[in-house]
């Protein structure tokens, strides 16, 4: 969806202040923090599509040049309006590509294989940490238990809980804020 | 591999050698959505784990800006006047510069020849000169939890603050192919970090040589364990163990952050001695480390005028603690050193130094400069600007709040006030001091230039253009330094030309961090270790570890805003003009920054702190009723006074064992009576003397009158009773 961004929102700039390294407090982001404040605030773009909306900058600039609030504010726009974001469904049927028994397992040697060789490749100790804890005896994964872990930062989160249940009273712009601190 | 194997044989292949049994393209996007969704789950979690960060490196930070306003505060009353002989003067000692004592007196002083080790004594037994198995079987008596004897304490330390005296400033190493050096970083007393280091790593020796980079002490229970053990390998291998000065190798912050307090528990009939002992070794402490003249150590960092051919000559073990430079004249305020007012931009100086700061007021326009930061130190700000206008006026009502009733004749001027040569001489003095400062508190910053450190109090905040100027300047590709909690354990910044190394894990909090050290070889690039001490033995995924951390952090600041309870409704009341009890969220937000000026994004924290909230608003009445999280041991009628204390707890503790001149735990009425004074003037508020009567009455005395500090601070102290999980 859409959002519409009113100009110098107090609470969007305080998710911006989290990021915000600079000890004056000059509310520049870094090149490279961009993609991830844009993650927190609910979307996941891909690397790629990060790099295009910051207008394919060179490697040495991501850490050197800066983002203040105004400008981060239209490529936060960009990305949103970007379709095809996917459903927890998606991510299942992502997943069910590697299930050859059909029984709703994949294995964890051939999962880690492919997210650190293929598309934008995870490193190892990040498939890891995705990793941790979810394989069984045998080295397989309960896919849609798996995507259920993931996600449930999102859904159990008692914040998410409390929004839905204020949904009337609260303004868009709050819910959408508040999905920062899930 | 075909379908035929089954998964566990697979399970037993490596992970490279497994071959793909779908179309390259599903694989493809079936990755790049799983990655996706990875991303933005780590993206999302580490927004948790810096807003609980931010929480507690504001608690932290306010903490020592506190104290050093504190003690500033002392330096001022010291500088203008003069206690009359017959007057007894309460915090002159700590800021004595006078001591005729020779070192042989004080070693006379120090003997431990005369305390005897009684029979019934179990901890281990020490002989000196000390030797390699000696000081392991001290890390063993350690490991158990046992104490070792006041007796060999002192020749420890006797032998250490021996030793110290003649080694350099900067010591300098050679790399070499056989051997990797070990560089460790703060510990603060944790000493379940430093025995796994040792697992890990070996002990020092020979061939395994050590730097400790600083902050050995303070926080941590056992932060005289980790001294001892480190002077112990400092004796038998003073080749290859190199000790680094922090900023918490420092009487006064010791004051404060624990470990005054750790020592006199351990150690109730010689902790004075001891901790005078250690006074002394802490200003010999070398203060930098160069490996190869490539590679330089130093707890805090650098600024730009760092210049270690300067730092080389100092006379380090003047400067007891840093958080003060030595006694300067009245002449030494006009004479001043132009350049070094200027370096720092502004009028929001380095907070320490009063002088400096009163002078420049009358100098430069009161504007503030440009993006003051978030944290400055306002209050601090203002109280000097009030100051410069009526010095007098502000110095007799602050004198007769702090109960000093001598009336303020001739100033008497300080005897290096004749000496000609002396403009010159503290000039130079204020020089290193600055250096010292800068090496031991300085943090990175992001941007170019340097700008003083408003946030810790001292030192500066330096940018990637000074690294490159001063470690050009200097020859030197690496600069390793401490001072700061990392997630990891280490971090690179400024083109991996500056590297912070931490090595006490769950220092905020049971799984807020890794601690890590660092092995260097010839080719002198850094490996690192990381590790993280459970007291519980499972290890947490990130995300329990988050959850945790959060929990306590949040639990920190319930207790923050509690002791601002009064301050808190005064300022939700201006945004509630028709006393409805409601407030939109915005305004709870910018109410509570400005009562706690932690610098935090109270919008986003707001779920988490407020429950009581009726269609989108704050009511605020309830939610202060909801933080009540305490019921004192002491019945106190007078409900605002309680909250100054609670919310000066640390400052109340501070001055206590200032005052507690011999250490002994225990300070007499007439004695509580003046802490309260100063605490009221450096507040600013006035507190009178039948309050503090009945409040010392209300207090259990022995017979003769005297108080318990630690008795009488356990009795206020936060206790959370709410059930939030």
């Amino acid at each position: 969806m859409a959002l519409l961004l009113p100009r110098g929102a107090d609470n969007f700039k305080d998710a911006f202040q989290l990021f915000d390294r600079t000890p004056t407090s000059e509310m520049k982001i870094t090149y490279a923090q961009c993609g991830d404040l844009i993650r927190a605030l609910g979307q996941n773009p891909t690397n790629t599509e990060i790099m295009y909306v910051l207008g394919k900058p060179k490697a040495e600039d991501m850490n050197t040049k800066m983002l203040d609030f105004d400008q981060f504010l239209p490529i936060h726009q960009h990305i949103c309006k970007a379709k095809d974001r996917g459903t927890f469904e998606d991510f299942v049927e992502g997943l069910r590509v590697f299930d050859k028994e059909g029984n709703g397992t994949v294995m964890g040697a051939e999962l880690r294989h492919v997210l650190a060789t293929l598309g934008e490749k995870m490193r190892e100790d990040e498939v890891e940490q995705l990793m941790q804890n979810q394989e069984d005896a045998n080295g397989c994964i309960n896919y849609e238990a798996f995507v259920k872990y993931i996600m449930s930062e999102v859904e159990n989160a008692n914040l998410i809980k409390f929004l839905y249940s204020q949904a009337e009273g609260c303004c868009l712009w709050e819910l959408l804020l508040t999905y920062l601190y899930v | 591999m075909g379908c035929g194997l089954r998964k566990s044989e697979v399970q037993q292949k490596k992970c490279d050698r497994v071959s793909l049994s779908v179309p390259a393209a599903t694989a493809i996007r079936a990755a790049l959505l799983i990655q996706r969704w990875y991303r933005q789950y780590v993206a999302r979690l580490e927004i948790r784990r810096r807003c609980t960060w931010n929480i507690f490196q504001s608690i932290e930070y306010a903490g020592q800006q506190d104290q050093i306003k504190l003690y500033s505060f002392f330096g001022f009353l010291m500088d203008h006047f003069t206690p009359a002989s017959s007057e007894r003067n309460l915090i002159s000692h700590i800021f004595r510069e006078n001591e005729i004592c020779r070192d042989v007196e004080w070693e006379r002083y120090f003997c431990y020849k005369s305390i005897d080790v009684p029979d019934s004594y179990t901890g281990p037994h020490l002989t000196f000169p000390m030797t390699f198995c000696g000081v392991s079987k001290l890390v063993e008596a350690f490991k158990h939890k046992q104490q070792l004897h006041a007796r060999y304490v002192l020749q420890i330390l006797g032998e250490t603050w021996r030793l110290l005296r003649i080694l350099p400033n900067i010591s300098h190493l050679s790399s070499c192919h056989t051997k990797e050096i070990t560089i460790c970083g703060d510990l603060h007393g944790q000493l379940e970090d430093l025995l796994l280091i040792f697992y890990k790593n070996g002990l020092p020796s020979t061939e395994k040589p050590y730097v400790f980079n600083g902050d050995f002490v303070d926080r941590g229970k056992n932060s005289l364990e980790i001294l001892l053990i480190l002077f112990g390998f400092l004796l038998v291998y003073p080749n290859d163990v190199h000790l680094n000065r922090g900023n918490h190798e420092d009487h006064i912050v010791n004051l404060r952050y624990g470990f005054t307090k750790e020592v006199l528990g351990k150690y109730r009939v010689h902790g004075k001695k001891i901790l005078k002992l250690l006074q002394k070794i802490f200003s010999w402490l070398p203060l930098a480390t160069v490996i190869d003249h490539k590679v330089l150590i130093a707890h805090g960092g650098i600024s730009d005028t760092t210049d270690l051919n300067v730092i080389a000559r100092v006379d380090r073990h003047k400067y007891a603690s840093t958080l003060r430079p030595p006694k300067m004249t009245k002449l030494a305020v006009n004479g001043s050193n132009s350049q070094t007012t200027n370096r720092r931009n502004g009028d929001a100086g380095v907070p320490v130094d009063f002088r400096r700061r009163v002078r420049s007021l009358t100098h430069h326009s009161s504007t503030p400069p440009q993006g003051l930061p978030r944290r400055s130190l306002h209050n601090l700000h203002t109280s000097h600007q009030h100051m410069n206008w009526s010095v007098d006026d502000e110095l007799k009502k602050r004198r007769r709040l702090a109960g000093f009733d001598q009336s303020y004749g001739e100033r008497k001027k300080p005897d290096s006030d004749s000496d000609p040569e002396c403009e010159e001489g503290t000039e130079t003095y204020e020089h290193e001091w600055e250096q010292m400062v800068d090496l031991l508190w300085s943090d990175p910053m992001p941007q170019n230039g340097c700008i003083p450190n408003e946030v810790r109090g001292g030192g500066c905040y330096w940018g990637p253009d000074v690294t490159e100027e001063v470690l050009g300047r200097h020859n030197l590709q690496l600069l390793i330094r401490s001072h700061e909690c990392k997630q990891d354990g280490y971090e690179f910044c400024h083109n991996r030309r500056v590297l912070t190394i931490f090595s006490a894990s769950n220092y905020y909090e049971v799984g807020s961090n890794r601690g890590a050290y660092i092995r260097m070889g010839a080719d002198l690039v850094p490996h690192f270790v990381q590790y993280q001490a459970s007291r519980t033995c499972r290890e947490l995924t990130l995300r329990q570890s988050v959850g945790w951390t959060e929990r306590s952090a949040l639990q920190a600041l319930r207790r923050q805003l509690f002791v601002h309870k009064s301050d808190l409704i005064s300022a939700f009341r201006e945004f509630d003009p028709n006393n409805t009890g409601i407030i939109s969220p915005s305004h709870w937000a910018s109410a509570t920054e400005s009562v706690l000026k932690l610098g935090l994004p109270w919008r986003v924290l707001r779920p988490q702190l407020v429950s009581s909230t009726k269609n989108g608003m704050v009511d605020y009445q309830e939610w202060m009723k909801e933080l009540s999280i305490t019921e004192p041991k002491l019945e106190i009628s007078d409900t605002s006074l309680l909250e100054t204390m609670y919310k000066n707890h640390s400052n109340l503790e501070t001055i206590f064992r200032i005052i507690d001149t011999d250490h002994s735990g225990l300070i007499s009425y007439e004695e509580f009576r003046q802490t309260w004074k100063l605490l009221s003037s450096h507040l600013k508020t006035e507190i009178s003397d039948d309050v503090i009567a009945n409040l010392a009455q209300s207090i259990d005395f022995n017979k003769d009158g005297s108080i318990d500090i630690n008795e009488f601070m356990e009795a206020f102290r936060l206790v959370d009773l709410s059930a939030h999980s």
